[in-house]
């Protein structure tokens, strides 16, 4: 069996996560220019020395962009890992051990948010509750759901008849230290590949979003957003205001599925992969 | 397996249901007084309220489900602003452009995922194995906007080989009497080999764009399912009767890698449908996804309203015809699924 660090892959996507994690916490900080910051007298300048990305068509700093870029898509992933995780989570332990009619219901109402695309389903909440960069990590989370609660679901079904759980409940422990001390540890390898896989899926999503309209808005430096901006100049020759957040996107969508790749082959060897999506 | 059938349809239509109650509160929740926004800020209260009650928007919310899951089921998807046109016809007219663009987009996921796949398994080097895994976690990762627009990038403003954002037909093109909507089949029924060889070229980067992520999820499924497959010992017989190993993967593990396959066919296809929203905008394709992004460019959400619902009942119907295809295929599966419930 490979361990973790042993490859080159994996250290590619450890470096590339750290890259974007430090540029994203400090860049803003270390950075002269706001990403917002206008500056007329050098619109649409291409990438140089004091403009490593160049600027777009109103003189802002596109690295600026990128740097507050990574610092929101980073941010939402988390978000959303995190909103997927505990909420999916509990509806998955508690249709997991819950008896029949409370594990029906609840799968049911799974069900019917996973009979949508995730996308369409992200979607969907951003026209409901308004366009913008909060609805649309919510729509996003709320599409995560369905991925975490019937894995969860598995894990705990599997789990609970195990020979421990059953002698725990034989010697009369409570129903909540059972779940604390016995099922929940136990999900925590299917669980932190999920986090990571979901991850990815949740910055990838961000992007769409921001790209048709539903997420941030343009003047907002999200990479999505960022890309629409510079679609209309591409063709032009200004390629860079597109070029680089996509390249934001895809290396941190890549270092995410990397790792949940990685933590996959290490922690359950033997599953085969749950796919989201 | 009529049990299963009639098992899987019940729990098909129970998730349509809920699909359907979660997109009518997102409506609901949608600010703004539907009437009012159709007859404009200068119409008299008296010609709202009149529209109110005919829209069915006075009743309890039960009824105003009810009315509203009646007009989608009989078609009548909404009035659009912007265009002035009923939301059904609009998607209609886009639609064939879509699936269009779909056929093409999958037809380039499957052969490109099954050759990987193969060549990954039966060539099981660093460099090939590498550089396909390399392609499919590109493939996954990559937001399908930003590649399409990095492709006319290359191929149309720098080499020039392909045409750029123009939809589905050069200006200069006739287009061919419509038979069925999809250009291809209607130049070729036409006989008109300029026409078809320019949607052809106008279908490339597009469909390549919209494939990939199909792609990579396909070549990593089939991969999966190769590798576990070209163990067993029926390939061992295969190889033992003579055949090349290659032969004996193409003939026999191969068919037997398709069953999970068809069983993500529906997941597939949301990909595809979700896609398109993203993609069409790029090549300013004139299909159905296009117009959703109008439509929220536009701040006409009741397209996007039809298109979610919408959306949500062919993912649907598709993951039940394809599991109900899988279990006729396969014993297994129908066992499988029909004890465990």
């Amino acid at each position: 069996m490979r361990r973790i660090g042993d490859d080159k892959t994996f250290a590619l996507a450890v470096l590339i996560a750290a890259l974007l994690i430090v540029g994203a916490l400090l860049g803003p900080l270390v950075w002269p220019l706001g990403p917002l910051d206008m500056d007329f007298g050098a619109p649409l300048a291409a990438p140089s020395f004091a403009h490593p990305m160049g600027t777009d068509s109103n003189g802002r700093d596109v690295f600026a962009r990128f740097l507050t870029g990574a610092r929101i898509s980073l941010a939402v992933g988390a978000i959303v890992v995190l909103a997927g995780l505990v909420v999916g989570g509990a509806i998955g332990v508690a249709a997991g051990i819950g008896g029949r009619v409370v594990d029906t219901i609840l799968m049911r109402l799974i069900d019917a948010l996973a009979a949508f695309p995730p996308l369409i389903l992200a979607m969907a909440v951003t026209v409901g509750l308004g366009v913008g960069l909060k609805t649309a990590a919510i729509g996003i989370a709320l599409s995560s759901v369905p991925f975490f609660a019937r894995l969860m679901r598995g894990d705990i079904l599997r789990i609970r008849t195990l020979p421990f759980v059953e002698a725990s409940v034989a010697m009369g422990a409570k129903r909540g230290r059972i779940i604390a001390r016995h099922l929940l540890p136990h999900t925590a390898p299917t669980m932190l590949v999920q986090c990571a896989s979901v991850f990815g899926y949740a910055i990838l999503t961000l992007a769409g979003l921001g790209f048709i309209g539903l997420g941030a808005q343009i003047p907002e430096p999200e990479w999505g957003a960022m890309i629409t901006d510079g679609m209309q100049y591409a063709l032009t020759g200004q390629w860079w205001l597109a070029l680089f957040p996509g390249l934001g996107v895809l290396l941190a969508v890549i270092a995410a599925n990397l790792l949940a790749d990685r933590l996959e082959e290490s922690l359950n060897p033997r599953s085969a992969r749950n796919q989201v999506r | 397996m009529l049990r299963l059938i009639s098992g899987r349809i019940v729990t098909s239509l129970i998730s349509l249901v809920g699909a359907s109650l979660i997109a009518f509160v997102l409506l609901r929740l949608t600010p703004g007084d539907p009437a009012r926004l159709f007859l404009g800020q200068f119409a008299g209260e008296d010609a709202v309220q009149a529209l109110r009650a005919e829209l069915g928007l006075n009743g309890s919310i039960l009824s105003q489900y009810w009315i509203y899951m009646g007009r989608f089921l009989s078609g009548d998807w909404g009035f659009s602003y912007s265009t002035g046109q009923s939301v059904a016809g609009l998607l209609l007219a886009r639609f064939p452009a879509t699936v269009e663009l779909g056929l093409f987009a999958f037809f380039f996921a499957f052969v490109a995922a099954v050759s990987c796949a193969l060549v990954s398994v039966y060539r099981r080097g660093p460099v090939s194995d590498g550089g396909v895994r390399a392609l499919s976690f590109f493939a996954q990762g990559v937001p399908p906007f930003w590649f399409g627009l990095m492709m006319l990038l290359v191929f149309f403003e720098g080499f020039g080989w392909l045409p750029g954002p123009e939809g589905r037909l050069g200006l200069r093109i006739i287009p061919p009497p419509t038979v069925t909507g999809l250009l291809t089949v209607d130049s070729l029924l036409a006989g008109d080999w300029t026409a078809f060889k320019d949607a052809i070229r106008h279908l490339i980067l597009p469909a390549v764009t919209l494939g990939l992520m199909p792609f990579g999820f396909l070549y990593r499924l089939l991969r999966a399912n190769l590798e576990g497959i070209t163990r067993e010992p029926f390939i061992t017989v295969a190889r033992g009767r003579g055949l090349t190993r290659w032969a004996a993967y193409v003939r026999h593990a191969l068919p037997n890698a398709f069953l999970p396959t068809l069983t993500a066919a529906g997941l597939l296809f949301g990909q595809l449908l979700a896609g398109s929203v993203l993609v069409e905008r790029v090549f300013v394709w004139p299909g159905a996804g296009a117009l959703v992004t109008d439509g929220v460019l536009k701040q006409d959400f009741s397209v996007v309203q039809a298109f979610i619902l919408l959306s949500a009942f062919i993912y649907v119907l598709t993951s039940l015809v394809v599991d109900i295809l899988a279990a006729m295929l396969d014993p297994r599966v129908a066992q499988s699924q029909g004890g465990g419930r």
